[in-house]
């Protein structure tokens, strides 16, 4: 029986192993991890969701991009012609053993000004393949030098879409070891359609400050109210141990949120240690209220 | 040791053995999409309650219990159907030599209650240590020992059994 036993391990040993199986584990995993209980929805299947997400997706970016007739049938339902629109343009992805990359292109359409909607769209993809061209190097360079983990994940989020402002936020998670996560901003006006940088919103130069101050105040009344709020600012942090938050840059990262407040935007690490992850600050309207431009968009 | 640092650990052990998982599962219902919800659900199960990790050195055993509760959870759920088996007889009719004892050992096998087809697998078809698989499954080695004999000599009635139908 022991040999019948080492036979039967044999076959157990056989069991085929579906394809997907590094995938789907793959994104259990990363849609599991570093959640708080109560974020964590109760648990789903992935195979079908995922899958017919991807369908859509072709579906429409092909559909765009091949047929005219198709272009044209969209633009005739009534939701989507005529409105400022971003979809998901392209997508790259690979899942090697301990290589990982997930790059998803926004795409903006609907902009009358196609002179701005092609610039976006052109600075998206061309910044989003070198991203994808960056990491196949480094993985290459890892794997000459003995392999690794390396995963890249990027995407967009749309953090405020209504009649006026569109703020389209576009991520970057790089996972070395750990993992750090940039954002950019891009904020238009829809009605108007320009872009808006932070200069443009106010009279002078004398927003930096201003604002600087504004947000050195929330990070010590947060740190005040929860000590685990730890911000590389003086009053917190010892300036002996790190380089300490002292003033936004010009065109510092930012969007306009729903209610027209200014959102002041901070990368991991950029002004805080990495598990506060990425860091953002409304600044209250009647601070800065003096030197703005006019209340347009802040309100 | 860190949250995160301890959920890479997971993470990169899970990816790692993978393959030793859904098999495992699979064992259990036979068929890969059920055996792919089982492992699905033991990541879930697995990072909603790491802090049950007292030592990253028990990721494997812990991971292990996790996927062998799954999969008994699903099969009761499922209040045992009867198996068709179809892919496993074509699996294991190669053709070239006699494969009857392994049918019957197999057949006698599944037919096992799982408590004891558990340890079977985990000892000789997963490798682990009596040590380990009482880790696995919260007892101690002694009964894990005895349970693992007690399922053996199962096997050989049953497959006794089965030669003396032959014979008959």
């Amino acid at each position: 029986m022991e040999k019948g036993l080492k036979d039967l391990k044999n076959e157990y040993l056989d069991i085929p192993i579906p394809e997907e199986l590094d995938f789907v584990v793959r994104k259990a995993i990363k849609e599991n991890r570093s959640l708080k209980p109560k974020e964590r929805s109760s648990f789903k299947k992935t195979i079908i969701a995922a899958a017919s997400a991807l369908i859509i997706m072709a579906t429409v970016t092909v559909g765009i991009n091949t047929s005219p007739a198709f272009a044209e049938t969209l633009s005739k339902v009534p939701i989507v012609g005529g409105i400022v629109k971003v979809l998901t343009f392209k997508e790259y992805t690979l899942n090697d053993e301990t290589f990982n990359a997930d790059i998803k292109i926004p795409e903006i359409s609907g902009l009358k000004d196609e002179e701005l909607q092609k610039a976006l769209n052109e600075k998206y993809l061309e910044e989003n393949e070198k991203l994808y061209q960056q990491f196949i190097h480094d993985m290459e360079e890892m794997k000459k030098s003995g392999g690794g983990h390396l995963g890249v994940d990027s995407g967009y989020v749309i953090k405020t879409d209504n009649n006026r402002i569109l703020s389209v936020g576009r991520y970057v998670v790089n996972t070395v070891a750990s993992s750090s996560t940039t954002f950019k901003y891009d904020t238009i006006d829809k009605k108007n359609e320009v872009l808006i940088t932070l200069p443009s919103l106010f009279k002078d130069d004398s927003y930096i400050n201003i604002i600087s101050e504004n947000i050195k105040e929330q990070m010590i009344k947060r740190h005040k109210e929860d000590e685990n709020m730890i911000y590389w600012v003086s009053g917190v942090e010892d300036e002996d141990l790190i380089e300490l938050f002292e003033k936004i840059s010009k065109d510092q990262n930012f969007y306009i949120n729903n209610d027209g407040k200014l959102v002041i935007c901070f990368d991991k690490y950029e002004v805080a240690p990495g598990y506060m992850g990425v860091q953002e600050f409304i600044i209250p309207t009647e601070v800065i209220s003096n030197v703005l431009v006019s209340n347009e968009y802040i309100k | 040791m860190h949250k995160t640092c301890l959920e890479d650990t997971v993470a990169a052990h899970i990816i790692e053995f993978k393959e030793r998982y859904y098999r495992l599962a699979y064992s259990y219902v036979k068929n890969s999409e059920d055996a792919m919800d089982i492992v699905q659900e033991s990541i879930y199960k697995a990072f909603s309650s790491l802090d049950s990790l007292e030592n990253p050195s028990y990721i494997k055993t812990w991971f292990y219990r996790i996927v062998v509760n799954t999969s008994v959870d699903i099969l009761r759920k499922r209040k045992r159907e009867i198996l068709s088996n179809e892919t496993f007889l074509s699996s294991i009719d190669e053709g070239e030599y006699d494969s009857y004892e392994n049918f019957d050992l197999k057949a006698a096998l599944d037919s096992l209650p799982e408590n004891y087809r558990t340890i079977i697998i985990l000892r000789y078809f997963e490798d682990l240590k009596l040590q380990e698989i009482a880790d696995v499954l919260n007892e101690n080695v002694n009964t894990v020992k005895t349970r693992l004999y007690a399922g053996l000599k199962k096997l050989r009635i049953a497959m006794d059994e089965k030669n003396e139908e032959v014979l008959i």
